[in-house]
């Protein structure tokens, strides 16, 4: 075990390489390609044992991923944003095959208009894909994420494949300390990868991914990725303790902070989740119980924990960084359904949007939040959506506007 | 009162477009209609189904016909293919109406039908009146006429419309109509015993799906070349037969077969495998001896 | 122009043994799954197909199989992609000892002329282009057969099809030319390349069994008349593949690292002997002949022809 200075990117390559994984197909795409770059080396300098293929897109990158696992290798790649969305239909290929790849998606923002900084648009258009999804929040999250998810995927009870989530540059492009466990731990911890029903050799033929004609027998297939899918909440918790007990760190479905005793509670995701962490410790220096929690995994979505953490709670904020437009915040929908049928459900429930393309979150914006959820316990209104947008944003944007010819200045004359 | 059409055929027959005559036929009544094709992975001479619904008062229902009022099975050699089904749902209200030259009383003896049988040779009036065996308009017409509501004037403007709009030529179209025709005056007036059913509801129920093991709950096929079990021989119109006595064992036919149904036996001679042979008659074109002979497949009976 | 050393010289060469069985849900009569038939016996039984989305698809429909070997569908346009990532494990898999080496298979592309000449072009010629060891095998039926034959870039110029149909602004149907499939990938130097029919076994087994001598892409056009969407008899397929050939229409030729050589030389019988078997070229002759449209078809035939035999 040693600790160093690594980025998400680094930290990423760190976790697949430690996984031993047998294939890496892979397309550059910014801010991942220091993932796919750092394997290149490795496995040409003979550093790890694995195949790394250059492929012509995310889709046949996506592809050949797939076939790899569908064949009985371990294997691992990475994208982003557009080339997420570009290997779109081979996503849902993938997890009807039921094989257990690991993706890391490297967040940010979509095009139009192209941008370079996160939000995640991006990673919540797979959500029912079938992919599990777990999210994390520093770098040494999204090592120790890779080792436990390709326990979790290749295990019997579950065989759907796994998307880890970072944010780019936040994590991507962000140094800090992170442990690189030693290789017989995580060979204690990770087995190898032994298929039982999706392989290809010569001495048993097998037909893959063939046609299903008829809606008893497609319902039947489908609803089996979804009870895999349900299968992870009992087997994260395993894998998660098994991981505990060799590495000594503890990861949870979501991640409670300052949770026993609050009152206002604001639900997060990835990295930006440590401002929110920063947002409650200020709050509660001036006497408001303010708490966190922190979505970690969002497919399967642990409902009943996270109902155990609210309940009785006075408000709870959920601030979506994406926007499904003429709809508002995707998670606010999970979690105010996780939440409809408790008896002890938070009193109000607010929706707020923030942090698009990597826009700050600043105090300003949590002072807001906090404001909204107690005036919401006062007039008993609830508010619609909110977009987290600021006075200086503004000035910005009009700053902008005008630099690009504001073709509406002048026009009121 | 609603009526429930399905028509059984093969692909190629023209059943698709049957249905849509009758649809059409019936939207001209001002009624209203429904109609649909159900399209499987299976091709040409395949076994396949439509549907048309029609109603004096609006139809609350979609899809696929489970038990049919009228039920139009036109290729006689579906009677007995299990994997047609073309029985399903029939009831004592149902009028079953079967393209051949048998009568009724016989298709009854053999197949046990419930409901009233009809029987017809709509094969031998198309290849009389139009030259083949299409049977799109004709067996429109015979269910136009069962249906008791439309009228000769409306299935013949359907006629028309339906055979432009697949671009049939105008000759072809005259021939077509004649035929519909012919077949609309030989179903006798409609029956006088339609009721409305009162079937049995032999309710379904909810169960719940477990996690299957994961070589189970994959679509995977382990079996090898179990596509045989499918018996395709029933979509054969002609079967191929190979005189033993002239063959000069030259592979041609087996060489040619598309669809492996041609093995060459301990005796270097063809055989052909007619569970599952298609009738395409590769094998009889190819033949340079000439000593494959096509005969009309043995009816159903 | 014979092969030299051919393996297979006679009919009675060609194997017995079948490696796809019959009851598939494909079309009576189907000229592509004749040459995949018989592409299959020299290929053997090691082989895992990977499949393009496509008319052949339906040759695997859950719970049936008509395969002695493995079978994977992937998606239209990343054939070669999902070839890629199955040659690649089998490798590595090998290398570290997780598999043994008699497990080993060979990968086969399996796709329509839509999904090699349109929408999987591209992962096609990125597979070329890495040096993959697959062989691909394009069934050319000359448009989208399996949606109801709709134009593809491989649909033949002045042919009919379900949206490129002749009216008053194109009487001719197709107003494009085929693409130029085999010279697409031929720019790629492929170690092996060649068009091949059904109509011409001998031919087609020497084609396969030649290129299973290389290593790296080995690559197949395979006319494939079809019945419905040509718009001609169940019976007829081998007799129009035949007449394709005769004619000049579709020469069947081979290319080795991009050299070019024809194996047959036809006795180019009249075109219009072949456009009159099809359907999908009654608009050429009915109500009016159009002469013009025929003649240019001719005319691509005879330059083609002239430009191999004069050089």
């Amino acid at each position: 075990m040693v600790k160093e200075m690594l980025t998400g990117n680094y930290a990423a390559a760190w976790g697949a390489r430690l996984s031993e994984v047998d294939y890496v197909p892979a397309f550059p795409i910014t801010p991942q390609t220091e993932i796919i770059e750092t394997l290149s080396q490795w496995i040409n300098d003979g550093e790890m044992n694995a195949k790394f293929t250059n492929m012509d897109s995310e889709h046949s990158m996506i592809t050949a991923a797939g076939t790899a696992a569908a064949t009985g290798a371990r294997v691992f790649s990475a994208t982003s944003s557009q080339g997420l969305l570009y290997g779109y239909e081979m996503l849902y290929n993938v997890t009807g095959w039921r094989v257990p790849l690991v993706l890391v998606n490297v967040s940010r923002g979509l095009s139009a208009p192209i941008t370079l900084e996160p939000d995640h648009n991006d990673i919540l258009s797979t959500r029912d894909s079938g992919f599990i999804q777990i999210h994390a929040e520093t770098c040494q999250e999204v090592l120790d994420t890779i080792l436990m998810a390709y326990r979790i995927a290749e295990d019997e009870r579950v065989l759907l494949p796994v998307l880890i989530n970072m944010d780019g540059f936040y994590l991507s492009f962000t140094r800090e300390p992170v442990e690189i466990p030693c290789k017989d731990a995580v060979s204690r911890f990770l087995p190898e990868y032994n298929p039982k029903h999706a392989f290809f050799k010569a001495s048993k033929p097998m037909s893959q991914g063939v046609a299903v004609l008829g809606g008893s027998a497609y319902s039947y297939f489908k609803y089996q990725m979804h009870l895999a899918s349900l299968n992870v909440l009992t087997v994260h918790d395993e894998v998660a303790g098994e991981f505990k007990r060799i590495f000594g760190r503890s990861y949870s479905a979501t991640e409670a902070f300052k949770i026993d005793d609050a009152e206002y509670v604001i639900i997060m995701s990835n990295s930006f989740t440590i401002k929110g962490k920063a947002a409650v410790n200020k709050f509660r220096e001036k006497g408001l119980k303010a708490g966190l929690l922190r979505l970690r995994l969002i497919r399967p979505f642990p409902s009943t924990e996270l109902k155990a953490f609210l309940r009785g709670k006075k408000a709870v904020a959920v601030i979506d960084q994406n926007i499904s437009p003429g709809s508002g915040g995707i998670l606010f929908k999970d979690v105010t359904t996780a939440l409809y049928h408790d008896p002890d459900r938070p009193e109000r429930i607010l929706s707020f949007i923030g942090g698009l393309g990597g826009k700050d979150i600043g105090h300003a914006e949590f002072k807001h939040i906090v404001e909204e959820m107690e005036k919401s316990i006062e007039t008993g209104i609830v508010p619609e959506t909110q977009l987290l947008y600021t006075k200086n944003d503004l000035e910005h944007i009009n700053n902008l506007l005008n630099i690009a010819g504001n073709p509406l200045e002048g026009l009121e004359n | 009162m609603i009526k429930r059409v399905r028509f059984h055929g093969r692909g190629g027959q023209g059943m698709k477009t049957a249905s849509r005559i009758v649809g059409t036929a019936s939207f001209l009544e001002e009624f209203f209609v429904q109609d649909c094709p159900l399209y499987g992975a299976e091709r040409r001479g395949a076994p396949m189904v439509a549907f048309t619904r029609l109603s004096k008062e609006p139809i609350f229902e979609r899809g696929i016909i489970t038990s049919p009022d009228i039920n139009m099975i036109a290729d006689e050699t579906l009677l007995g293919d299990k994997s047609a089904n073309v029985f399903q749902g029939t009831w004592e209200g149902t009028i079953t109406i079967v393209n051949t030259h048998y009568p009724a009383s016989h298709v009854r003896n053999v197949y046990g039908v419930v409901g009233e049988i009809v029987t017809l040779d709509i094969t031998e009036i198309a290849l009389n009146v139009i030259g083949e065996s299409v049977l799109s308009s004709t067996a429109a017409a015979v269910v136009c006429k069962l249906t008791g509501m439309i009228t000769e004037s409306s299935l013949e403007k359907a006629v028309i419309k339906e055979l432009s709009s697949i671009n049939l030529k105008k000759e072809l179209i005259e021939k077509n109509l004649q035929a519909a025709l012919t077949c609309f005056d030989r179903i006798p007036e409609t029956h006088p015993h339609y009721f409305e059913p009162i079937k049995e509801d032999k309710m379904d129920e909810i169960v719940k799906l477990e996690y299957a093991d994961p070589r189970i709950g994959t679509p995977s096929v382990y079996a090898k070349g179990n596509t045989r079990l499918k018996k395709t021989g029933n979509w054969r119109l002609f079967r191929p037969v190979i005189d033993h006595e002239k063959c000069s064992r030259c592979r041609t036919c087996f060489v040619y077969c598309p669809h492996s149904c041609i093995s060459i036996d301990e005796g270097d001679y063809p055989q052909i495998d007619y569970e599952n042979c298609k009738g395409c008659l590769t094998c009889f074109y190819e033949c340079p001896k000439k000593v494959i002979s096509k005969d009309h497949e043995v009816r159903a009976w | 122009m014979s092969m030299k050393n051919a393996v297979y010289t006679k009919f009675k060469d060609i194997s017995r043994e079948e490696h796809i069985s019959p009851g598939t849900a494909l079309c009576t009569g189907c000229g592509g799954l004749l040459a995949l038939r018989l592409a299959y016996k020299v290929l053997g039984e090691n082989v895992v197909i990977v499949n393009a989305a496509g008319c052949f698809t339906l040759l695997s429909v859950y719970p049936y199989n008509p395969f002695s070997s493995s079978w994977m569908y992937t998606a239209m346009a990343s054939a070669p992609a999902g070839a890629q990532g199955i040659r690649d494990a089998l490798d590595i898999l090998i290398k570290k000892g997780k598999l043994k080496s008699e497990e080993n298979l060979k990968v086969v592309v399996l796709t329509g002329d839509g999904a090699a000449n349109d929408i999987g072009l591209q992962s096609t010629s990125a597979a070329i282009h890495r040096g993959l060891d697959f062989h691909y095998f394009c069934y050319d039926n000359e448009a989208y057969s399996n949606t109801g034959f709709q134009m593809s870039s491989a649909t033949p110029y002045g042919s009919r099809t379900a949206t490129s149909l002749p009216g008053e602004i194109n009487p001719q149907g197709t107003v494009q030319r085929k693409k130029d499939l085999f010279e697409i990938w031929r720019a790629h130097k492929p170690p092996y390349l060649a068009t091949v029919s059904p109509s011409h076994p001998v031919d087609l087994s020497n084609k396969f069994e030649k290129a299973s001598k290389f290593e790296g892409p080995k690559l197949f056009i395979a006319l494939s008349p079809c019945p419905p969407g040509w718009s001609f008899g169940a019976s007829n397929s081998v007799n129009i593949a035949r007449l394709a050939v005769q004619t000049g229409i579709w020469p069947l030729k081979e290319a080795v690292y991009g050299e070019v050589k024809h194996t047959v030389i036809p006795k180019f019988k009249p075109v219009e002997k072949y456009l009159r078997t099809q359907n999908r070229y009654n608009h050429l002759f009915n109500p009016v002949k159009q002469v013009d449209v025929i003649d240019n078809i001719k005319k691509d035939v005879e330059q083609y022809w002239e430009r191999y035999l004069d050089s």
